[in-house]
């Protein structure tokens, strides 16, 4: 069984939560100024890693709520889960 | 109360269809239970007012511990930082959203009353643990499962809310109407080998 952490919940199965893809990607504020190939890099492009991701998880069957997960690709061990509020300070488990 | 403010459970057919009361001495006693209001509360724990206001309605304090479930009167369960689910029998309980909404009014708040998208069960014996361990991620083991524990999870592929509600091993299962006759069957099979009864 695959664990992740909600930051309200605490350790759930995978199975409760729906992935969010790539965490940290913000709508560009004005999408009229952007050319082509800009746009389709927000649209479409992930970095998509070997290694430490940070990523989307939403608790699907449980809170219903976003929160961020850092996971390797590879190993698939989570470095932290943190809520929105806190991804830009290193607290978190 | 008038007939039409009932609220029913709908499994009238499911009842119906059972065999034979098993009466296994290992039991497993599951009520379908009628008439039960729920109202979802949305708000600020932080904000005193909002606390104020709800507890001088349900006269109970919302739990902010993530899964856990008050029971007093109502039953209040923690679904998520800022949202709670109330579980209400009392007689005057089809009023309780209105009683909710007029004194959060000018409060940041949200209330639904959702009575007729889901249905309760209760669940007792001494078996009952066993069951809901065959399909269900959580542990409810008496360990560490205590009463005023909840979990919203998974059972058997449908979503449900579950919570211990007393010393004697009884959980409330919620689950939204539409899978409640999945369920039920689900749990007539499940624990076909410890008897199961269901009224
Ligand atoms: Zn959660």
């Amino acid at each position: 069984m695959f664990l992740i952490q909600c930051p309200w919940c605490g350790n759930r199965a995978e199975t409760e939560y729906r992935y969010g893809g790539e965490a940290g990607i913000s709508r560009p504020k004005d999408p009229d100024a952007l050319s082509d190939a800009e746009w389709s890099d927000y649209l479409f492009y992930r970095s998509n890693p070997r290694g430490a991701h940070k990523e989307l998880w939403n608790h699907a069957q449980g809170c219903r709520r976003w929160f961020e997960v850092e996971r390797d690709t590879v190993s698939y061990k989570i470095a932290r889960s943190y809520k929105l509020a806190d991804r830009n300070s290193e607290s978190g488990s | 109360m008038s007939d039409s403010s009932r609220r029913l459970h709908g499994l009238e057919f499911f009842l119906r269809s059972q065999q034979r009361p098993d009466t296994k001495a290992s039991g497993i006693h599951a009520r379908i239970l009628d008439d039960v209001t729920h109202v979802n509360l949305r708000g600020n724990s932080n904000d005193a007012e909002f606390n104020r206001g709800v507890e001088k309605v349900l006269g109970q304090a919302l739990p902010v511990e993530p899964n856990t479930v008050s029971i007093r009167e109502s039953h209040i369960y923690w679904l998520g930082p800022d949202e709670w689910l109330v579980v209400s029998k009392a007689a005057d309980s089809p009023g309780l959203a209105t009683r909710l909404e007029n004194t959060l009014r000018n409060i940041h708040s949200s209330v639904n009353d959702i009575s007729g998208g889901q249905v309760t069960f209760t669940l007792s014996g001494e078996n009952v643990e066993r069951v809901l361990n065959k399909a269900c991620t959580i542990d409810f083991d008496a360990g560490t499962f205590k009463p005023g524990h909840c979990a919203q999870s998974g059972l058997a592929k449908a979503s449900v809310l579950i919570g211990c509600i007393e010393q004697s091993r009884t959980f409330e299962l919620i689950v939204r109407r539409s899978f409640a006759d999945y369920v039920a069957r689900w749990l007539r099979h499940a624990a076909r080998h410890h008897g199961i009864e269901f009224r």
